[in-house]
């Protein structure tokens, strides 16, 4: 389903990430039983993903897309199916390689507050992604990007030195944003990443959002319950029920777009 | 700063009670060193009653406490009757060679519990977990005095390492470097007993709290962006898992310390535990208190050590 136009005009992108046919499985033992459960998260989940678009991934509670989401920087390992990145599957990487494509794809997951290290300072947690993906870098210099990307995201100097306990959930939300955005990913996938701020912030971090992709490219991946935010982000949508890629259409005044941009 | 002082005088105070209940039970306990002089026939029974009265044995045992507390206060512990001088001169030397084992073992069993429960902790459920928990689960079956036995029947096959004691017959006339040599293989076979006696509770532990950090969800996410398993370890896990470990730190020296004064005995090792033993046999009771008190010492030491230590590494309590 289109939405926005496609980004470079009428020429089609090249695909960056390409999901064929994935199937996640959660198995839980049992204690006494030897039957174990098992739960479908997802059933051959297809979709792909142009260079410097946005695909809106909406669906349900339990639908499996925060299964998807963790699929993709493979912290779940799918039973079957293929993710193809640039043409190579990352599912069959070595781990060295492996380690490369991660630099490059980043997952802000559904829940912010968990996400960073509670000991750890904004600083040192939007640090963090630098030290393994770019080494090599002065401390002056990634001092800089760090503080760049805190700016980016609205945080100023007063909150650098605080952990996140104390800190509101959408500012740990825009910490975890800004640590995303540190190692310039290719391809970000968002996680109800906004859903924890209110309005104005939702604004301002979604025109981040197109901003960012003009500027570099970048392609995301915006799981949401929100189809207002995904209507103004997204190029494509897909509907996700039950762990299926469901054909449905969605309420006209999306597709068309008519709903007020977010200011 | 408040802290610290606040947790020495608590130390104290229960040092303070540890002692006064020590001595309560030893008082009530039948029978004292003068009823096994009094069963010999060559000292008279006036000799005994002027002794008797020159110890004070026959006071309450409030006072007799309050004289006792008195000596500790003048680093003296009383006078042992067997050994016929201050029990502090006693006390010293064995204890810094108690100390000398106990830290060493320390040292060692950390140095084991550390690496292993990490490896164990991110190989949870794979092979090598498996192994490592059947290796711990079977040096946790066996008893500490099966093996240093076991250990001692080792030495005596192989001759590698002596079978007790400290120093050699003659050490005396060696040279220092000679010397240090000497002890270091008389320091093999007890502190290897304690390390592997102590280690694998600490491996389990150590596996545990690695393995409950290792699920957040913080470092789900480290690893989803490329963090490698080295700074997963080292900078996440570890720290997280700090504080548990420095309260175990604390409470393992004091397993240790108990357990050492167990294999002294059996390595004959001059350190508490022999002195204990024969001050039990012989019913000289300041000698008694005076270990006991040294271990609660070390004990309680230890767990202050440990409350210091966690103080340093963590920023959120040092925050309060
Ligand atoms: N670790 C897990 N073990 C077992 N089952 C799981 C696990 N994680 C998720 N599930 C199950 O998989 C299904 C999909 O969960 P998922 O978290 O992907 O849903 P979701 O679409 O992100 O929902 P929400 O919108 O509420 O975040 C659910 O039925 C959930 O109960
Ligand atoms: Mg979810």
């Amino acid at each position: 389903m289109e939405n926005r136009p496609p980004a470079n005009g009428q020429a089609q992108p090249p695909v960056l990430l390409s999901v064929q046919g994935l199937s996640l499985e959660y198995a839980r033992r049992h204690a006494f039983r030897a039957k174990r459960t098992e739960t479908h998260a997802l059933r051959d989940v297809s979709f792909d993903l142009r260079e410097g678009e946005t695909l809106a991934l909406v669906g349900p509670s339990g639908s499996g897309k925060s299964s998807l989401a963790k699929c993709l920087v493979l912290l779940e390992t799918p039973s079957t199916g293929r993710i193809l990145y640039r043409g190579t599957d990352i599912l069959q990487l070595p781990p060295e390689a492996r380690r490369e494509v991660r630099g490059e794809m980043h997952l802000i997951f559904q829940d912010a507050s968990t996400a960073l290290n509670p000991r750890w300072t904004v600083t040192e947690i939007v640090r963090e992604p630098l030290t393994i993906h770019s080494k090599g870098l002065s401390s002056a210099e990634s001092t800089r990007l760090v503080i760049e990307a805190l700016e980016q995201v609205e945080l100023g100097a007063n909150w650098h030195a605080r952990r996140p306990r104390e800190l509101s959930g959408g500012q740990r939300q825009r910490v975890a944003l800004a640590r995303a955005l540190m190692l310039r990913p290719k391809l970000l996938i968002l996680d109800e990443a906004l859903a924890s701020l209110d309005l104005s912030a939702q604004g301002q971090l979604g025109n981040l959002l197109l901003e960012l992709q003009q500027r570099y490219a970048m392609s995301y991946l915006y799981v949401t319950h929100d189809m207002r935010m995904a209507s103004v982000l997204a190029h494509h949508f897909a509907v996700l029920d039950g762990g299926r890629i469901v054909p449905r259409t969605l309420p006209t005044e999306l597709i068309a777009g008519t709903l007020q941009p977010v200011s | 700063m408040l802290r610290v002082t606040r947790r020495f005088v608590h130390a104290l105070v229960l040092l303070l009670g540890v002692s006064a209940i020590s001595f309560a039970l030893l008082s009530a306990a039948p029978g004292n060193v003068f009823d096994e002089l009094r069963l010999n026939p060559q000292i008279s029974p006036e000799a005994v009653a002027a002794l008797k009265a020159q110890f004070g044995v026959d006071l309450p045992w409030p006072t007799r406490y309050a004289h006792w507390l008195a000596s500790v206060l003048r680093g003296e512990f009383g006078y042992s009757v067997s050994y016929r001088c201050r029990v502090g001169t006693l006390l010293w030397p064995r204890a810094r060679n108690t100390l000398l084992l106990t830290a060493l073992a320390t040292i060692l069993a950390w140095m084991i519990a550390v690496p292993w429960g990490i490896v164990e902790a991110l190989h949870r459920g794979r092979w090598l977990d498996r192994l490592g928990g059947g290796i711990t689960a079977i040096l946790l079956a066996i008893p500490e005095l099966v093996l240093v036995l076991l250990l001692l029947w080792l030495a005596a096959r192989t001759r590698w390492f002596p079978t007790g004691g400290m120093f050699s017959l003659g050490s005396a006339e060696l040279t220092i470097s000679r010397k240090a040599w000497d002890l270091a293989q008389h320091l093999i076979l007890p502190v290897l007993a304690l390390a592997l006696g102590t280690a694998p509770f600490l491996i389990r532990y150590v596996r545990s709290a690695i393995s409950a950090v290792l699920d957040a969800p913080f470092l789900q996410s480290a690893r989803g962006f490329g963090i490698g398993t080295a700074r997963i370890v080292y900078r996440h896990a570890l720290p997280a898992a700090a504080n548990s470990l420095i309260s175990l730190l604390g409470f393992s020296i004091g397993a240790l310390l108990s357990t050492s004064l167990l294999i002294e005995v059996v390595l004959s090792w001059p350190g508490l535990g022999p002195l204990m033993l024969e001050a039990m046999l012989a019913r000289d009771t300041c000698v008694v208190m005076a270990v006991v008190m040294l271990s609660a010492v070390f004990l309680v030491l230890g767990n202050l050590i440990a409350d210091l230590l966690l103080y340093w590494s963590d920023p959120r309590i040092r925050a309060v």
